[in-house]
């Protein structure tokens, strides 16, 4: 393809969030509108990703979105940035969705997908821009740093939303063995990300407040 | 485990860490992990880190997009929805240390002048943990004694005990160890203090009685006594008729000889912190 149509957006964007989380605050209902805009991506994307269902996918976002403006104060700026924090709420409602609604054995039969899906994808249709591509990149080489089964144990539970003892039972593997390839699984992909994590990586899939 | 060193204490706390952000820890692990969490640097450091490792394999989804009448939905949820607290009194709980950040959201949420700092409206989420924190002891305990029976009552008390906690209205939660280990949880209401105890020694309620004490900076206040009638976990409620009670940062338990409350605590067998 051409030239890069804009460059890497500079990493500051996290005080864009922080501005939004001031407004609402402040009680200002149309930045919950802005929020959305800006999240509603990457925020649909991993919840339906976990649902496997749309219609469950949106009511999870409007859940999370409804409860950051009913309760802005539950996010505290010392638990990192607002964008990881996010997501990592539509993460847990959507998990805790997926444990209400799916019965065990689509659950079974879906793990399969997720372990085939846990190995590194060369290409998806992630054809936003240019710069989004590039940050996919490297989340999938930090990915592909791992070893097979830390990457199975990470993706089944943060993609498949399933529990330590579900992924021991799911790969055959001792629960004790599990919870270590978390942790080292974890630490290699941070390792591996470098700066890149949620204040760069994530930067791609959120939108910046021209659109 | 790593290869690299011996393996310590902590570690087991590392990996539950990492299950814990990733919403995938069993209910017993997470009753642990959650009394571990609040004044573990090493820990709240370990979730962040996983929270941004999992925003980043966000970014490797297949981009997708809601529908528009999602976002007229969320417009119209908002619209009839009001905040919890008005905006000028939000202050944002920090069980966790703040790492050294900038400016921030810190700055609007200068807590009022009648609210002290550690007094706020109780997040359901901290409520929550603090009943699991609570109730993962009891049934612990009961496991451990392998009874069914005893099990089947625990939860029946459980209940009660939770019951009890989740009145709603503001409360402050402290945790009260005797040598690292938590023998009681105080949930302080305005007018009435909450003491779950856990592990505190049964005393002779006809010759000794607790005292539950108030730190006014290093002046102990009594605010009411209790008996301890069984080792396991149970429910007092003291200081009925005070109130303010919700205003001590520090409370203290000692044990005392007679039935009164005395000016100064003999022996204090556990303190602790207001951490909510």
């Amino acid at each position: 393809m051409g030239a890069v149509s804009r460059p890497a957006r500079p990493p500051q964007s996290g005080s864009e969030d922080d501005d939004l989380v001031r407004r609402i605050r402040a009680g200002d209902r149309g930045a919950v509108d802005d929020l959305y805009l800006r999240f509603r991506r990457p925020a649909f994307a991993l919840a339906r990703r976990i649902l496997a269902d749309d219609a469950l996918a949106e009511d999870v976002l409007q859940d999370v979105f409804l409860s950051v403006w009913r309760d802005p104060g539950a996010y505290d700026r010392a638990r990192g940035s607002f964008a990881s924090w996010l997501l990592a709420v539509v993460h847990h409602k959507a998990v805790d969705a997926v444990r209400r609604e799916e019965s065990q054995r689509r659950r079974t039969a879906l793990a399969q997908e997720d372990m085939e899906l846990s190995a590194p994808v060369a290409a998806r249709d992630v054809d936003e821009e240019a710069w989004s591509r590039v940050v996919a990149e490297q989340v999938r080489s930090a990915l592909g740093a791992l070893s097979a089964p830390q990457r199975e144990a990470l993706t089944l539970a943060y993609y498949g939303g399933y529990t330590q003892r579900e992924v021991a039972a799911l790969t055959d593997t001792p629960l004790g063995t599990v919870k270590t390839r978390m942790l080292a699984g974890m630490r290699r992909m941070k390792e591996a990300l470098g700066g890149a994590t949620a204040g760069g990586a994530l930067d791609a899939a959120i939108e910046g407040p021209a659109r | 485990m790593s290869r690299d060193r011996m393996p310590t204490e902590h570690d087991r706390f590392d990996e539950l860490a990492v299950g814990w952000a990733l919403h995938a820890l069993e209910p017993e692990d997470e009753a642990v992990f959650t009394r571990h969490l609040p004044g573990c640097e090493r820990c709240a450091r370990t979730v962040l880190e996983t929270s941004d490792v999992m925003a980043a394999m966000a970014a490797d989804l297949p981009a997708a997009e809601p529908s528009e009448e999602l976002r007229r939905r969320l417009a119209a949820a908002v619209g009839e929805t009001e905040q919890v607290h008005p905006p000028e009194r939000r202050i944002a709980p920090a069980p966790l240390h703040a790492a050294p950040t900038d400016d921030g959201l810190r700055a609007p949420t200068l807590p009022s002048p009648r609210q002290p700092r550690w007094r706020r409206t109780l997040p359901m989420s901290l409520v929550a943990a603090a009943v699991a924190a609570i109730l993962g002891l009891g049934v612990w305990n009961v496991v451990l004694a392998q009874s069914q029976q005893n099990l089947q009552s625990t939860v029946a008390e459980q209940s009660q005990v939770m019951n009890a906690l989740l009145s709603p209205g503001q409360a402050a939660i402290a945790p009260l160890s005797d040598n690292g280990r938590t023998v009681a949880t105080v949930v302080a209401h305005s007018r009435r203090v909450d003491v779950v105890t856990n592990g505190l020694a049964v005393n002779d309620a006809a010759s000794s009685t607790y005292v539950l004490w108030g730190m006014q900076g290093n002046t102990p206040v009594a605010l009411g006594t209790f008996d301890v009638a069984q080792p396991r976990m149970d429910l007092r409620t003291v200081g009925s008729g005070q109130t303010g009670l919700d205003h001590y940062s520090t409370f203290g338990i000692s044990i005392e000889p007679g039935r009164q409350a005395p000016v100064k605590p003999t022996k204090m067998v556990a303190l602790g912190e207001v951490t909510s």
